[in-house]
């Protein structure tokens, strides 16, 4: 169980783009964060994984202290919580397979893995991850010969590398039309039934309908909504998205 | 139309305003760039007409002020004035003074002296008929001793003798040489004593050729050179001189003169120059192009006061000429291809590191996010999100800058420093118009085809 206690961040800058969120994200659940553009999605979801220093709060995984970790155990900790990302963030020159292989990089032995050399069994284990995601045909390839679709496919791929127990997705729909987003949800949706903990910032409230099972919305830095989708009615929308807000479906765009 | 009359005043008023300071017209109608560029554009062709002082100039200030009067007149009454018109007086006044200046004069040019150059040129020395050639030398005392030895050498069944046995300065002797090729030229020649060629031909400054007999053999009279003694320590004292005879005939084909091999040779001298300077000096702008780049250094104010004075410092080296650079190290460590290189290493060091540091600051954050996000260490991240994104751009750039100093090496030769540039000044020194056109070819040749390996190269990274 993830346990997130009155976690702010303060950027340098002054913005205050977290104010004292709370939340629990129990196992298996495919947690779902939304929330205007600015109000703190990927600020929350970087906070997890100490790609940012939160300011304040604590962050629990089962009884491990994250925000505490040491550099040594903060990498450890690291590689079992896999990452996709809404620009993919893959190394565009860099081929498939290695974009692949590099999900591994916590796990292997650092000063061999500097001089690029993987071993026979990491590059099997490469190759069935991008088998699951359906474009092994690819490894080949450099990243960014790929299409919007296919290069998320990889980023899927190379988080499942880490052998995660939890998945952190920040849009990762938000750059595709809405078929691929289907697609590519429905492998997170797949991973998620398989036991992986999934939290996931989503921008339509119809894909969050389909594939939360539950959800969490920030406005301004502030939780403003938990619970099951359903419960967002539209005077819950409404204080989410603001009174101009209307309800856009992917399906329609 | 009522306006018209309303507006009388405001057109009277920008007229004499501007008439006593163009521009000023314009800038009380709202008009304050149009009225500044007017201003600032009559105060430099006013001065630069002034200091030039060719009275008929000054009626280019003078129209453009009739102009800006006018177009003030037609600002109050709501009309622009195209300033085509006032360009066209400053920059014919522009031109005219240039031109002036520069001294173009065509009738100095000569079209003989051209001629003379240039014809060479057609033919540039680069390869030759390959030649075998038949030498043969006799000694001659030169003043005369008291018992001089006999002028006789044989070698090879070839005979030469010198009648007399010595001889002063302008003396006729009497050469015979046998047993040499038959029918065929010979080249005759003076060499003293410590190996300088001497003419023999026409007021010594021309080349002594004859022809052989059937029987490969010449008699004729030479005179000693007026030069001979030219060099000796005491021309009293009776030294052995040479007098040489040499056949050339070709054996077919061509072989490379030794132009030919000392433009080869610069040129290597200079690719090779811009080579290790391109080398010298991406060691050095790498680790300086980290410390250059503004999102590595922005963090504390430590670190960007690191980057501002190696911005600085770049900035600074890189608007020196490499020619300039290169005139100081000829003076520190001699004439030379290293003085060349250096100059070529520093300002590339220059040019680099600022081409670098622009790569780092472009680098895409996102996988450097991913890559940490797996667990992986600061090594690891270097290694797998920074380097392949820096790695192409960096040898693009270097190898672009290999391909410019090559450039700038031919011409850093001229000042000393070494390679194909400093062979070019040597031939134009002594006046060798067919070496110059090899060199010419050579350099055109090099640049060339560096200019296609490297854009070719340059592709495949990208
Ligand atoms: N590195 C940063 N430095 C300063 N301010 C930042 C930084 N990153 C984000 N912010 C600010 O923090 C606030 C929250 O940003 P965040 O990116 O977390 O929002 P988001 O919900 O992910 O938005 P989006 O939907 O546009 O991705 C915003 O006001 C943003 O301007
Ligand atoms: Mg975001």
């Amino acid at each position: 169980m993830l346990r997130i206690q009155n976690l702010s961040k303060t950027y340098p800058s002054g913005t205050q783009a977290l104010k004292n969120v709370s939340f629990d994200v129990k196992d298996g659940e495919f947690m779902v964060v939304i929330g205007l553009s600015g109000s703190g999605k990927s600020t929350l979801l970087r906070c997890i994984n100490r790609l940012i220093e939160p300011t304040e709060g604590k962050i629990f995984w089962d009884d491990l202290d994250i925000t505490a970790a040491p550099p040594a155990d903060l990498r450890r900790i690291r590689r079992k919580i896999g990452m996709v990302f809404q620009q993919f963030n893959l190394v565009k020159r860099s081929t498939v397979l290695t974009n692949v292989l590099s999900g591994r990089l916590g796990y292997v032995n650092p000063w061999t893995s500097l001089l690029g050399i993987w071993s026979q069994e990491d590059r099997q284990h490469a190759i069935q991850a991008l088998e699951r995601v359906g474009i092994a045909d690819k490894a080949g390839s450099r990243a960014d010969a790929l299409s919007g679709g296919q290069q998320q496919r990889v980023g899927i791929a190379r988080a499942l590398m880490q052998d995660p127990k939890l998945i952190l997705a920040d849009e990762p729909v938000a750059s595709l039309d809405p078929v691929l987003s289907h697609s590519i949800l429905q492998y997170l949706e797949q991973l998620n039934k398989e036991g992986i903990t999934v939290i996931c910032s989503l921008h339509f409230l119809d894909l969050v309908h389909r594939y939360a099972t539950r959800v969490v919305a920030l406005k301004d830095g502030v939780k403003v909504f938990e619970g099951a989708a359903r419960e967002i009615d539209r005077a819950k929308f409404k204080e989410i998205y603001g009174e101009e807000a209307q309800e856009v479906r992917a399906a329609s765009l | 139309m009522p306006n018209e009359t309303v507006n009388s005043r405001p057109v009277v008023r920008s007229g004499i305003a501007s008439a006593l300071l163009p521009g000023l017209g314009q800038i009380l109608l709202g008009e304050r760039y149009r009225g500044a560029g007017i201003l600032l554009g009559f105060l430099l062709i006013l001065a630069t007409t002034l200091w030039y002082g060719k009275p008929v100039w000054y009626v280019s200030p003078l129209l453009i002020w009739l102009w800006n009067v006018w177009d003030a007149v037609s600002l109050a009454g709501g009309r622009k004035r195209s300033i085509l018109l006032p360009l066209f007086f400053g920059l014919a006044a522009a031109y005219g003074i240039g031109w002036q200046v520069v001294e173009i004069d065509f009738s100095k040019a000569d079209m003989d002296r051209a001629m003379a150059i240039l014809r060479p040129m057609v033919r540039p020395d680069f390869v030759q008929t390959r030649r075998e050639v038949n030498q043969m030398w006799v000694p001659v005392q030169v003043p005369c001793s008291s018992e001089p030895p006999a002028a006789r050498r044989e070698d090879a069944g070839r005979i030469a003798t010198v009648i007399p046995d010595c001889g002063g300065v302008g003396e006729t002797l009497i050469v015979t040489v046998s047993g040499m090729w038959p029918n065929a030229g010979m080249n005759i020649f003076w060499q003293n004593p410590i190996g300088n060629p001497l003419m023999l031909g026409e007021g010594e400054i021309t080349m002594l050729t004859l022809t052989s007999d059937e029987n490969g053999s010449i008699t004729t009279t030479i005179r000693v050179p007026t030069t001979a003694l030219v060099a000796a320590p005491d021309p009293t004292l009776p030294q052995f001189h040479r007098i040489y005879f040499e056949q050339y005939r070709p054996t077919g084909g061509y072989e490379l003169s030794f132009i030919g091999s000392e433009v080869l040779k610069g040129a290597l001298a200079t690719i090779a120059m811009a080579l290790l300077a391109t080398g010298l000096a991406m060691v050095f702008a790498v680790p300086l192009s980290f410390l250059a780049a503004r999102n590595l250094m922005s963090g504390n104010p430590l670190t960007y006061a690191v980057y501002v004075v190696v911005r600085t410092l770049l900035n600074i080296l890189r608007s020196i000429e490499s020619l300039i650079i290169a005139i100081v190290f000829v003076v520190i460590v001699g004439l030379g291809p290293f003085a060349g290189m250096l100059a070529l290493a520093l300002h590339s060091v220059a040019a680099l590191g600022k081409l670098y540091s622009e790569v780092i600051e472009g680098i895409d954050p996102g996988p450097i996010e991913a890559i940490r996000a797996t667990g992986a260490n600061w090594l690891q991240v270097v290694r797998y999100a920074v380097i392949p994104q820096i790695i192409p751009p960096f040898t693009a750039f270097t190898i672009y800058r290999w391909d410019i100093n090559v450039r700038s090496a031919t011409v850093i030769g001229l000042v000393g420093g070494g390679g194909i540039g400093f062979l070019l000044i040597e031939l134009i020194r002594v006046n060798n118009m067919r070496g110059v056109s090899a060199v010419f070819i050579a350099i055109a040749v090099i640049v060339i085809a560096l200019d296609y390996i490297s854009a070719k190269l340059r592709e495949r990274l990208v």
